[in-house]
């Protein structure tokens, strides 16, 4: 048991930790791209380490399988909206796709 | 001071800071953001607050579609103006500031009576509305406040979204210009529909499902199909149109309706109106309010009296 507490600490605060690179990158990297790259990756594996330390927390299949969806929609969602921002940007400079 | 203390000093200040920033921020465009901010925020304050239905309605409508509203209200600014993007505030009414001082006082006044309020010795309102609430078959006590003793307020709430719907149907501009849709042939903006829209009708099913034993109902499954809705007109897969068709006119009253006949239909039983005979009333009158609040809710986002498919 205590092992297993120990694994959900370390997950949290190394998630956290992926957290904050992710926005000291969208705060303090030069421009769109970079930040987009900072905020987008960073925060999935943020997301996915602190949804495993619930997981784990809870000691449930069920919740578990609910954190994976979690997981799993805020990742299509920042693909999506990532690829829409970059996309926008694209276009405002002229390129056409 | 424990970890809990200090969590919630960081809510309220965060919100209090995002409340002002709103306010006196400094574009448009980020107030916007930063009310969406603020949103998000009220929904985490509700949540610690044990209070998870009032958290759901609060990141749906009041972060969710509110915000997508203002944005989507700001794009419109931007084509009729361009000039005003990025524009500094002017500043405000005179008013304003007298106002904001005397509301926050107001605020803090009835804080203030509420933190001195002794605890009340014996029954109180509350333990009686539970203990009521053991005869009938609702193990979520916050809809069937809504539902029993509260039937008027969510009578004139369905009300005041039918009538906010005549409004827009009125107002609404006969040219049927409609706001140049994203362009539907990105690919992943499609993957993400065919995900995003069968999620948010199963969540929004369970919501209305689940309204009766867990947090969840009428209102938050409205908020949730309305969303669905309304990213499909955001990518043109439903497009404005300044009429409503007979089936659209139907369910944007049908809440209204069904509550009421179910309502007053009890008077011919010897009941009060609006008591609630059985369980099967209750998911009856949820599920048509749920249609009718997607489809006003919906219907308000795109600021039209109708929809309809893209034309081919």
């Amino acid at each position: 048991m205590i092992a297993l507490d120990l694994a959900v600490v370390m997950l949290l605060v190394v998630g956290c930790g992926f957290y904050l690179a992710g926005t000291i990158g969208l705060l303090r990297f030069p421009d769109l791209h970079s930040r987009l790259h900072a905020l987008t990756k960073a925060d999935n594996v943020g997301l996915m380490l602190v949804c495993a330390a619930m997981a784990l927390a809870s000691r449930s299949v069920r919740v578990a399988l609910l954190l994976l969806i979690v997981w799993a929609l805020a990742l299509l969602a920042s693909t999506v909206s990532a690829y829409l921002i970059a996309r926008h940007a694209h276009m405002a400079r002229g390129y056409r796709t | 001071m424990t970890a809990g203390t200090l969590l919630d000093f960081l809510i309220i200040t965060g919100l209090v800071w995002l409340a002002w920033q709103v306010v006196a921020g400094r574009e448009l465009f980020r107030a916007i953001i930063m009310f969406i901010a603020l949103g998000l925020a009220m929904a985490v304050a509700w949540a610690r607050l044990g209070a998870p239905d009032l958290a759901l309605a609060e990141a749906a409508i009041g972060a969710g579609l509110t915000g997508a509203m203002l944005l989507a209200t700001y794009r419109r600014l931007l084509e009729h103006n361009p000039a005003k993007g990025g524009q500094r505030y002017a500043r405000s009414s005179r008013l304003a500031l007298p106002v904001a001082v005397m509301s926050s006082l107001l605020v803090m006044l009835l804080g203030l009576t509420l933190v001195n309020i002794m605890p009340v010795e014996g029954e109180v309102a509350g333990q009686q509305a539970i203990q009521l609430m053991q005869a009938v078959p609702m193990e979520n006590p916050v809809t069937g406040v809504l539902l029993l003793w509260r039937g008027y307020d969510t009578l004139l709430e369905m009300s005041a979204l039918v009538a906010a719907w005549l409004a827009l149907r009125i107002l609404q501009p006969q040219d049927a210009a409609t706001l140049p849709p994203l362009s539907s042939s990105i690919p992943l903006l499609q993957a993400l529909l065919a995900a995003a829209v069968p999620i948010a009708v199963l969540v929004g099913g369970y919501l209305l499902h689940a309204g009766g034993k867990a947090p969840g109902g009428a209102f938050q499954a409205g908020a949730v199909l309305a969303g669905a809705g309304v990213l499909l007109g955001l990518t043109g897969s439903l497009q404005r149109s300044t009429r409503a068709s007979r089936l659209l006119r139907a369910g944007v009253v049908l809440g209204l309706i069904v509550f009421s006949v179910l309502g007053l239909g009890q008077l011919a039983f010897g009941q009060p109106a609006f008591a609630i005979p059985g369980l099967w009333t209750i998911y009856l009158v949820e599920g048509a309010l749920t249609v009718s609040i997607a489809l006003t809710l919906l219907l308000l986002f795109l600021g039209s009296a109708g929809v309809r498919r893209p034309a081919p």
